[in-house]
C-alpha cells in the first residue's frame, strides 16, 4: 500500500502504453499518448534543405545588408552614404510611397469581396491613397493576395509578382494565403503563399473584416516608413527563391 | 412521391432496369447499365409523355467496387426528380456514351467527371481536364487517391473519435466501403 | 475521341508541384502540346487573319480567376475557350473526409457571395437522409436570411455588371447596399460573409435584437433605396443601349445548355425551383416569378432587379408569419444516417443549387456532389460570345453572373 503511494503515477508506466507503441490511451488516464511520427515521404519541398535538418530560414538583416552593400544596385534607393544617414529626402520619399500604395486588382476568391468592400464607400481606402486598384502589375505597388492560391494559379501569380516593378510589397490576406487555411489538406492548394513569394504583412481571418485589412494597410505603411527604403528586407520562407 | 411515374417508367423500360424503380420523398431512382444508358436517356428526353428535358446534374460516383454515373432529370409531366444511375462501369476502364448530343450543357459536367474520376465519355468532343492542370496524372475523387497529408498519420491528430479521420489508411480496412445503400 | 489513359496505372499520391522554374509554357494561349480533343483542334486552328488573345486569370473584371482564350478576327470574337481550375480547392474530396457537420462550413466558400444557399442545399440533402423535420421557426429564419442574401447578391451583380460596362458609380452604391445587409447578417450569424449558419435540423442562432433593429431600419428605407439604385442604371441611356441586344439567348439554347435561375427566366422559361419543387415554407408565401422573353443582358439585369423586389415581399411575409418555437431539432452529435442517397435542389440567386449526398452508414458522407449553376452558365458563354466585340466579352460574362468559387469548387 505504502509503496503505491510513494511510487506515484508516472507517464508511460501504465499498462496501456507499455502494451504496444502504437496503442492509444483511453480517455481518463493521465498517461500521455506518444505521438506517432510518420516521416512524410509523399511530398518533397522544392528546396531539399527546406524543412529538414533544422536549417534556419534565410533572414536578411539590415546589418548583413550594410555589409554587402556592393551587391545592391539601382533599385529605388538612395545609394551611397545616404543609406546610412536618413535624410529628409529619404523620409519624404518613404512618406510618398507609403501614402500612395496602389494595390493590384487581383482578387482570387472570397477575400476579394472583402477587399472590394474595403475599397468602397463604407471602409474607404481612398483615405489612405490606395483607391486606384491598378489592373496592370506594371503600375502597382502592393500585391494583396486575396483568396486561396491553387497550384494552377501559383504560376500566374508568381508571374504577376515578378512583373511588378520595385519597390513592391505583398500582403497575404485571409487564412488561405497565410497558411492554407481550411484547404490545408487539399490536393490542389498551396499552403500559404509564403511558400512561393515573400510576404510583408499577414492578415488572418476567413475572411478578414475590412477593418482588419485597413489595419494591415496601416501596418504596411508603417513598415514602408520604418524600413527606410530597404523595402525587401523581410523574412522569407525557405522555399522562396533568393532572386524573387 | 409519384406512383404513376414509377408505373410508367417500369412499363416503358422494364427490361433495361436493374430491379424496380425506387422512390423516396420526391425522388425516383432508376438503375441501368452502361450499354442502355444512351437509349434510356434519349427516350426520356424525346418522348412527349415522358419529356425529361431538364438535366439538373451529372455526377460520377466511385463506390469502391465500380464506378457509376448519376443523372438527375426533371420533366413537367411529374413533380419528382428522376435519378438515373448508370452502374457497372469498371474501375479500370470506365467508358460510357456521352449525353452531349441531348444537352450541350452536359459537356462540362462530363469533363469534370472525367477530371475527377477518369470516366471516359465517348462522343464528348472536348474531353480534357477542366479543373486540374493539363499535365496532372491522377484522378482526385477516386477512392484510391488519398490526400497526401492525411491528418490521421500526423502527430497533430487527436485521441477522441471526432478528432480522428476515418479514412481507409487509418482504420486499416480495405478501401472499399461496404453498404453504400446501393 | 483521342483521350486515353494507360489502363491500370493510377498513381494515388501525385505531387502537385508548384511551378517555380521558368516553365511558363503551360500558360501560353496556344498550348505547347498537340491538340488532344476535337474541340481543341477546332479552336486552336486559326483561320485567315484570326488571332488569339489570352484574357488571363488576372484581369480587370471582378469575376475572379477565369482565363478565357479568345479567337479574334480584328475586334470581333470568333470563338472562346474558357480555362477553369485556377480556384479548384478540392472541396468535394475534403468533404468526404469530414463529418456531416463539418462539411457545411467547407461548402460556404463555393459561392461566397451567397453562402447561405451553398449551405442550404447540402443541409436539405442531409435532412432527407436523416429524415429529420426542421422546426417551422427555423424554416422561416432560413427563408428570411436566404432572401436577404439574395438581395445582397443581386445588388453586387448590379455593381459588377455596370463596372464591366464601364460605370464606376454603381459599384460603390451597390457596396453600400451590400454592406448594410451584410452587417445585418453578421449580427445574426456572427460573420459577414461565409456565414456557417445553417445546421442540420435548423439554424445556429435565433433572431436577436441587434439583427431585428437593423432589419427594421433597413426595411423602412429599402424600397426607396433600391428604386434609386435601379433608376441610376435604367435611366442611363449608355447603359441601356449597350446592354440591349447583348448576348441574346433564346429559349431552346437556354434549355440545351441546362441553364437555370434568372438566366433561364430571362429567356422565357418560367422555371423557378421554389415553385416547381417546393421546399421549406415557400408554398405558404406569396410571391411572383418574374419572367422576360428577350433573353439579352438587359433582360437578365432587369429580371434580377425585379427579383429583388419580390424578395422584399417575401421578407415582409416572413416577418409577419414568423412562428415561435425551437430553432433546431435535437440531433446526436455523431450523425450516422442510414445508407442511402438524397438529392436536394433550391433556387439561389444564380440559379439552381443542388446537392447530391450519398451516405454509407458512417459518420462521413461517402460522396457529396455539388451542382453549381455558375459552372453550367459559363458553358453558355461560348454560345453567346461569337459575333460580339471584344469590349462586350466581360459584359456578357457579367450578365450571366458567375462566381468562380462555385465554378471551380
Amino acid at each position: 500500500m505504502t509503496d503505491d503511494l510513494t511510487k506515484g503515477r508516472q507517464p508511460g508506466t501504465t499498462a496501456e502504453s507499455t502494451a504496444g507503441s502504437t496503442a492509444l490511451t483511453v480517455p481518463g488516464s493521465t498517461a500521455v499518448a506518444e505521438p506517432i511520427v510518420v516521416r512524410n515521404e509523399l511530398w518533397a519541398a522544392a528546396d531539399p534543405a527546406a524543412y529538414d535538418g533544422g536549417q534556419p530560414a534565410e533572414i536578411t538583416h539590415l546589418a548583413k545588408l550594410e555589409h554587402d552593400m556592393a551587391l545592391r544596385h539601382d533599385d529605388a534607393r538612395w545609394s551611397g552614404m545616404l543609406e546610412v544617414i536618413p535624410t529628409k529626402a529619404d523620409i519624404v520619399l518613404d512618406l510618398l510611397r507609403a501614402n500612395s500604395l496602389w494595390p493590384l486588382l487581383s482578387g482570387l476568391a472570397c477575400c476579394a469581396i472583402e477587399m472590394m468592400s474595403f475599397a468602397t464607400s463604407k471602409n474607404d481606402i481612398d483615405r489612405w491613397g490606395a483607391f486606384p486598384f491598378r489592373a496592370s502589375p506594371r503600375q502597382a505597388d502592393v500585391l494583396i493576395v486575396a483568396g486561396t492560391l491553387t497550384t494552377k494559379m501559383a504560376g500566374p501569380l508568381l508571374r504577376l509578382w515578378e512583373q511588378m516593378p520595385e519597390p513592391k510589397w505583398c500582403v497575404a490576406m485571409g487564412d488561405c494565403t497565410c497558411s492554407g487555411g481550411r484547404y490545408k489538406r487539399s490536393y490542389s492548394t498551396v499552403e500559404g503563399i509564403d511558400r512561393i513569394m515573400p510576404v510583408d504583412v499577414y492578415v488572418p481571418g476567413c475572411p478578414p473584416r475590412p477593418e482588419g485589412l485597413i489595419y494591415a494597410m496601416m501596418k504596411l505603411q508603417q513598415l514602408v516608413k520604418d524600413r527606410r527604403g530597404h523595402w525587401d528586407e523581410r523574412a522569407i520562407g525557405p522555399t522562396v527563391p533568393q532572386d524573387i | 412521391m409519384d406512383r404513376a411515374l414509377k408505373a410508367r417508367l417500369e412499363a416503358r423500360f422494364g427490361t433495361a432496369l436493374h430491379g424496380e424503380a425506387r422512390q423516396r420523398y420526391d425522388e425516383t431512382e432508376l438503375r441501368i447499365g452502361a450499354g442502355d444508358a444512351i437509349d434510356v436517356l434519349r427516350a426520356l428526353h424525346d418522348e412527349p409523355d415522358l419529356g425529361f428535358v431538364i438535366l439538373a446534374d451529372l455526377a460520377g460516383v466511385d463506390t469502391g467496387k465500380e464506378m457509376q454515373v448519376v443523372y438527375h432529370l426533371w420533366s413537367q409531366t411529374s413533380g419528382d426528380w428522376l435519378r438515373v444511375i448508370v452502374e457497372g462501369l469498371s474501375r479500370d476502364d470506365p467508358r460510357i456514351a456521352s449525353a452531349t448530343f441531348l444537352w450541350k450543357g452536359a459537356e462540362w459536367m462530363e469533363r469534370e467527371t472525367y477530371d475527377m474520376f477518369g470516366i471516359i465519355f465517348e462522343g464528348n468532343r472536348d474531353l480534357r481536364r477542366i479543373y486540374m492542370p493539363p499535365d496532372y496524372t491522377s484522378f482526385p475523387l477516386r477512392k484510391d487517391f488519398y490526400l497526401p497529408d492525411d491528418a490521421a498519420r500526423s502527430p497533430g491528430a487527436g485521441v477522441r473519435h471526432m478528432e480522428r479521420t476515418h479514412s481507409p489508411t487509418e482504420s486499416g480496412e480495405t478501401p472499399l466501403r461496404s453498404g453504400t445503400g446501393t | 475521341m483521342t483521350t486515353t489513359f494507360p489502363p491500370g496505372t493510377h498513381p494515388s499520391a501525385d505531387d502537385p508541384h508548384v511551378l517555380l522554374d521558368d516553365d511558363y509554357g503551360l500558360y501560353e494561349p496556344i498550348p505547347p502540346y498537340p491538340p488532344r480533343t476535337e474541340r481543341e483542334l477546332e479552336f486552336y486552328t486559326p483561320g485567315d487573319g484570326e488571332m488569339y488573345l489570352n484574357l488571363g486569370p488576372q484581369h480587370p473584371s471582378t469575376h475572379g480567376v477565369l482565363r478565357v482564350v479568345l479567337k479574334l478576327d480584328g475586334e470581333r470574337v470568333v470563338d472562346i475557350d474558357p480555362v477553369l481550375g485556377y480556384l479548384h480547392r478540392g472541396v468535394e474530396k475534403l468533404c468526404e473526409n469530414a463529418d456531416y457537420h463539418q462539411t457545411i462550413s467547407q461548402l460556404d466558400p463555393l459561392e461566397y457571395i451567397s453562402s447561405l444557399f451553398c449551405e442550404w442545399g447540402p443541409v436539405m440533402a442531409y435532412e432527407k437522409l436523416l429524415e429529420v423535420q426542421v422546426p417551422r421557426r427555423a424554416e422561416y429564419i432560413r427563408v428570411l436570411s436566404g432572401e436577404l442574401n439574395r438581395i445582397a447578391s443581386h445588388a453586387l451583380f448590379m455593381g459588377w455588371f455596370a463596372l464591366d460596362l464601364g460605370g464606376l458609380t454603381p459599384i460603390l452604391w451597390s457596396f453600400i447596399e451590400r454592406d448594410e445587409i451584410v452587417e445585418m447578417l453578421a449580427a445574426l450569424t456572427g460573420q459577414r460573409m461565409l456565414f456557417n449558419y445553417f445546421r442540420i435540423g435548423g439554424v445556429n442562432g435565433d433572431l436577436n435584437h441587434d439583427f431585428l433593429s437593423r432589419l427594421g431600419d433597413w426595411m423602412s428605407r429599402a424600397a426607396g433605396q433600391i428604386e434609386a439604385n435601379i433608376a441610376l442604371l435604367n435611366e442611363n441611356e449608355i447603359f441601356v443601349r449597350r446592354a440591349r441586344g447583348l448576348g441574346v439567348m433564346d429559349r431552346e439554347t437556354a434549355l440545351r445548355y441546362c441553364m437555370t435561375g434568372p438566366n433561364l427566366r430571362a429567356s422565357g422559361v418560367p422555371y423557378d425551383v421554389r415553385r416547381a419543387h417546393p421546399y421549406s415554407i415557400y408554398p405558404e408565401i406569396d410571391f411572383d416569378i418574374p419572367t422576360r422573353s428577350e433573353g439579352d443582358s438587359l433582360a437578365r439585369y432587369l429580371l434580377r432587379m425585379e427579383e429583388v423586389k419580390q424578395s422584399l415581399r417575401i421578407i415582409d411575409q416572413c416577418l409577419e408569419q414568423m412562428p415561435d418555437g425551437p430553432i433546431m431539432t435535437k440531433l446526436p452529435r455523431l450523425l450516422r444516417p442510414r445508407p442511402g442517397r438524397a438529392f436536394a435542389a433550391l433556387e439561389g440567386p444564380r440559379g439552381m443549387y443542388a446537392a447530391y449526398a450519398i451516405s454509407d452508414g458512417s459518420d462521413q458522407p461517402f460522396r457529396l456532389k455539388i451542382h453549381d449553376p455558375s459552372f453550367i452558365h459559363l458553358q453558355a458563354v461560348g454560345a453567346l460570345l461569337p459575333g460580339h466585340l471584344l469590349a462586350d466579352t466581360m459584359a456578357i460574362m457579367a450578365s450571366l453572373d458567375p462566381i468562380m468559387g462555385g465554378v471551380d469548387k
